[in-house]
């Protein structure tokens, strides 16, 4: 079993090699100034993600299009990292991944849920396959059948032999009497994360430390607002909260989450894990606008761990997953752009809302 | 072998009689890359048939696969099979029909029996922990005291569900675990239904259900469901028995009325691409040059009115839209994955394959440089290449071969033998005496095998700035050509930097060569310097002037004040990255001293007394060195590589080449 030096010499290289190829927040500055979609498009030519878009035709080139292409280039650093990662790390990878699948079920769920209200014109198919996450080969879910066969019910039936197969079984039973997805995406979304922790528990030494701390970190950005959310918006009350959140991560703890939903103020549970992120109280005022502020203050904190990860020790699985979650943010800054630009947003509607800025750098 | 294969461009004039028979050549012989021309079609020709046809086929072929499926039958396609015209639905549907209408009934009614019999097996497990329980189970929902949950939750949630209800009373018995899911028992006071509803809910406790007409104790359920069981397992075990007795009736129909469908669905989805005029079929892709005559023949075999038009592309110029087909050589294959892990070459790009064929071992062997260690990493991967062992890396076998020979040859040059180098051969190892350095001992000369690596880089660099150069010339983009960073302006200016560090560092041991002798030129070096640092420095700007772009992104004195700071910041960091790519490679010459280093290391771990301990500690440390060292060095190769070399002249982001394939074993290849 290939570990520490020998298990990383390639991999960290071209992970380093790949990194130097993200973004740098001037060339982000640099795209945010273009002043519209088709000169966002053209700037973001000359970048690395210009072979993902010069394939297309202008006129083809949708800001959808555009999104679903260079999502293309996360899909293609994941093929490499799993295929260059060490064996015993490839799992985590495989399962960090999954992530994208998890929200490709999720569309095509929703896709099956609301396809009434869609142009007859179009093909249901065609319209989900434009916004589902190019996974390619690694892709388990049967998602074109699922949307031909028209109901949650025989789609769920497609899932089996799948990894989603018992998440979504033992969730099917509430969505029979409920007609609502929400208790089937809260089940993905807990068995995802759940699997995502134990593939970290399996690793050892470097490999779990620094897992834990990227795994954990997003853990911790994903169980936070779940509960502020489930709090705020659905009015969960204390055991569905609890139910509905996990007991693990990197700095927030099982206690801090179990006080939120037993009515602790959210604020100062926030701030005492988070001393860093200032205005949570002027946040929690107003969620509406507040909430999505607060995510964007959690995820600059991953995105800080992340760059960190980049410092010392190459040898551990740190540096592949830090790498990943950075193109991932770094693909948001860009869909961010590319609606804004493409809805002719004003910069302050749009400029706030980028993970990329010198501050993480 | 140095560029990716000359690919011509092909535009057929189709008539529309003869579609079938040129689409049938196109996809059986697998060297057309098609592309897609429906633009190039007439708007006013209706609705696309053949857009209705592929899809018809492909509805037909998954119809094919789901009755196969049924019957456990294999997606195996005729062995030898011709490839014919394309089948007509219409005489293909009956018989279709026919075999799925049969096949249907049987599968229907065995899927249904089958998932009776997981309701019932799943009844009996949830029934079963409680079997010893000797109460009517459906006393236990009439209670008027206590609310009771008796169902099976995701074992995950177990430990979840506990810490939800730490507030109120209650019990909560595991009655069963599998690794997936828990069959388990809720019990707490009516007064807090709500709170042990909502709790289980959200759980995703699924509450047990049996059905109504299993009434009674758990043992009297547990018996009636046995015998239900078995009377299932039996009607099962009878329509299997009629389902492998329909494959094999309809097996070899089902088999070729998949091969004609598939071969049909495939020609017609390539159809759907063509661009349809009014009597004719325009047809547009790319062959590589050395199939075309081979193509066009057969193609004016299938058609004699076609119209065959096509235009060599030129290695020149932009061609982002030319898929790029690379020559396979099974010796250069491990060298081919490392280029493949930074890019693919584009189309006219030189692919860098057989240049790092020659570099990568070299500066391995340079920092790795020992006779018997080398020889060790050529049984190595020589032994990776035949499967002996480490079957999973077989791919890097003959990278490591590669490379130790270089270090074997480097070896020799440095006179080292498994770490015996000068005074320790004569004194442990007499016989070998003829083995002395060629060329040089690093450890005896440190600092000049320093500057001789500084010089190898520079080699390099200059190597990789001609390359970028002959690349942007091919590509005939100017722009780069003389302003590009790996431009005439930056090369010069790069040439003017060397005379700078020969001059700074010409007195000392550690002064490369060749950048003392450029400086040693009666040139004026330094106004040479400033005069191309100018051209570096608004390189961007330069460029645009050629590509006819806005010379200065932004607007009034802000913008030109943004603009010359970072014009400023660019010069800057070419500076720099000059410098450092350039001293990079001073790290050969440094491995190859640690290599010395480390041997001594060993040496005097080994004490002097050449007993059985010396030799096991020089067995062991020779181990260690040469897996240590020998992936260390690995890295450090592939680092120069990604980093310093490639990046000088390599864009990559071509376009793979993606012919039309008919058969599974091409499509397979």
């Amino acid at each position: 079993m290939a570990s520490g030096v020998s298990g990383y010499a390639a991999i960290s290289t071209r992970v380093r090699a790949m990194y130097s190829d993200l973004l740098t927040p001037q060339d982000m500055a640099r795209l945010s100034d273009s002043p519209d979609f088709p000169f966002l498009i053209s700037a973001l030519k000359n970048t690395p993600y210009g072979k993902y878009l010069s394939g297309i035709k202008d006129n083809e080139l949708t800001p959808r299009r555009a999104i679903l292409q260079i999502k293309n280039r996360l899909a293609a650093s994941f093929s490499s990292v799993v295929q260059q990662a060490p064996e015993q790390t490839r799992p985590l990878v495989k399962q960090m991944y999954r992530y994208f699948e998890v929200g490709n079920l999720k569309a095509v769920l929703r896709s099956i849920q609301t396809v009434s209200s869609w142009n007859p014109d179009i093909s249901t198919w065609e319209r989900v396959h434009e916004v589902l996450f190019p996974f390619g080969s690694f892709s388990t879910i049967p998602a074109q059948a699922m949307v031909e066969s028209g109901s949650i019910a025989s789609a769920v039936e497609l899932l089996r032999g799948t990894p989603y197969e018992t998440a979504v079984s033992f969730a099917m039973k509430r969505f029979s009497t409920e007609q609502n997805l929400f208790p089937l995406e809260v089940s993905l979304d807990l068995d995802y994360w759940r699997r995502l922790w134990a593939e970290v528990r399996q690793l050892k030494g470097k490999d779990r430390e620094m897992g834990g701390k990227l795994v954990g970190s997003l853990l911790d950005l994903n169980n936070l607002m779940w509960v502020i959310r489930y709090k705020i918006y659905h009015k969960l009350s204390e055991e569905e909260l609890i139910n509905y959140t996990l007991p693990f991560g990197y700095r927030v703890r099982d206690e801090d989450v179990r006080s939120i939903a037993a009515g602790a103020d959210i604020a100062s549970v926030v701030s005492r894990i988070y001393p860093g992120i200032a205005d949570v109280n002027v946040y929690l005022e107003n969620p509406q606008s507040g909430l999505p502020k607060l995510e964007h203050q959690l995820k600059q904190q991953v995105m800080k761990q992340c760059v960190s990860a980049f410092i010392g020790d190459p040898f551990h699985i740190g540096l592949p997953l830090a790498y990943l979650v950075l193109s991932d943010f770094e693909i948001q800054d860009l869909i961010v752009l590319i609606e804004a630009k493409s809805s002719s947003l004003d910069d302050e509607d749009f400029r706030p809302l980028m993970l990329k800025t010198n501050i993480v750098q | 072998m140095l560029f990716p294969k000359e690919m011509a461009e092909v535009e057929l004039i189709v008539p529309t009689k003869d579609l079938v028979a040129v689409a049938r050549v196109l996809s059986g012989n697998g060297v057309f890359h098609q592309v897609d021309s429906t633009y190039l079609g007439l708007e006013n020709l209706g609705p696309n048939t053949w857009q209705e046809k592929a899809g018809n086929y492909s509805a037909l072929e998954r119809r094919i696969q789901s009755v196969m499926q049924s019957l456990g039958l294999p997606e195996e396609y005729p062995v030898k099979a011709e490839v014919g015209s394309m089948v007509d639905l219409d005489a293909v549907r009956p018989s279709l029909d026919r075999i799925e209408e049969e096949v249907k009934g049987v599968s229907d009614q065995l899927s249904s029996e089958k998932k009776r019999l997981e309701l019932l097996e799943s009844q009996l497990r949830q029934i079963e922990p409680i079997a010893d329980v000797s109460v009517n189970v459906g006393v236990l929902s009439k209670s008027s005291f206590m609310h009771s949950i008796l169902g099976v939750i995701p074992a995950a949630n177990i430990s979840r569900l506990k810490t939800s209800l730490l507030r109120i009373p209650h019990v909560f018995f595991t009655l069963r675990t599998d690794p997936q899911k828990s069959i388990v028992w809720l019990l707490g006071s009516k007064s807090n239904f709500d709170v042990l509803e909502r709790a289980a809910k959200s759980a995703y406790l699924n509450p047990l259900s049996l059905p109504e007409e299993f009434d009674g104790t758990p043992e009297q359920i547990t018996e009636l469901l046995q015998k239900e069981i078995e009377s299932t397992k039996q009607k099962i075990s009878n329509l299997e028995a009629n389902i492998a007795q329909l494959a094999g009736t309809h097996k070899t129909e089902l088999q070729e009325l998949l091969w004609e469908i598939h071969i049909s669905r495939i020609m017609a989805d390539a159809i759907v691409r063509f661009g349809q005029l009014r009597h004719t079929y325009v047809v547009v892709g790319w062959v590589p040059t050395a199939e075309l005559e081979n193509l066009t023949a057969r193609l004016k075999q299938a058609s004699r009115e076609i119209l065959i038009e096509t235009m060599a592309t030129s290695r020149s110029g932009h061609h982002t839209n030319v898929p790029v087909a690379l020559s396979t050589n099974k010796w250069l294959k491990p060298i081919q994955m490392l280029v493949g892990t930074y890019g693919h070459p584009s189309y006219g790009e030189l692919d860098p394959t057989l240049l790092m064929a020659f570099t990568f071992p070299i500066l391995y062997g340079a920092m790795f440089g020992d006779i018997g260690q080398g020889l060790m990493l050529v049984l190595l991967g020589l032994l990776m290449h035949f499967k002996v062992i480490l079957k999973a890396m077989q791919g890097l076998g003959l990278l490591i071969a590669y490379c130790g020979m270089s270090a074997t040859i480097f070896g020799s040059l440095y006179g080292s033998f498994f770490g015996f180098e000068g005074h320790l051969i004569e004194e442990y190892i007499p016989f070998l005496d003829f083995i002395k350095p060629i060329w040089i001992s690093p450890m005896e000369n440190i600092l000049s095998i320093l500057s001789v690596a500084i010089d190898a880089g520079i080699v390099i660099l200059i190597f990789g700035f001609l390359i970028g150069m002959f690349n942007s010339i091919r590509s005939k983009d100017w722009a780069h050509f003389l302003f590009g960073h790996s431009g005439v302006a930056t090369f010069l200016f790069y040439i003017c930097f060397l005379a700078m560090l020969g001059s700074f560092l010409g007195g000392t041991a550690l002064a490369p060569k060749i950048a003392v002798a450029i400086n040693n030129l009666p040139l004026p070096f330094t106004t040479l310097l400033l005069a191309f640092g100018f051209l570096v420095m608004f390189s961007g700007f330069f460029r645009n002037m050629v590509e006819g772009h806005t010379l200065i992104e932004g607007k009034g004195i802000g913008g030109f004040l943004m603009f010359v700071i970072q014009s400023l910041m660019d010069l800057l960091e070419t500076v720099i990255s000059m410098l450092s790519n350039t001293l990079s490679f001073i790290r050969v010459g440094a491995f190859a001293v640690a290599h010395g280093g480390l041997s001594l290391a060993i040496f005097s771990l080994a004490r002097e007394e050449p007993g059985l301990r010396f030799w096991i500690t020089i067995i062991i440390g020779n181990i260690f060195i040469i897996g240590f060292e020998g992936l260390i060095v690995g890295i450090q190769t592939m680092r120069l590589h990604y980093y310093e070399i490639l990046g000088k002249f390599f864009h990559g982001g071509g376009m793979r080449f993606e012919p039309l394939k008919l058969t599974p074993s091409q499509e397979e290849a």
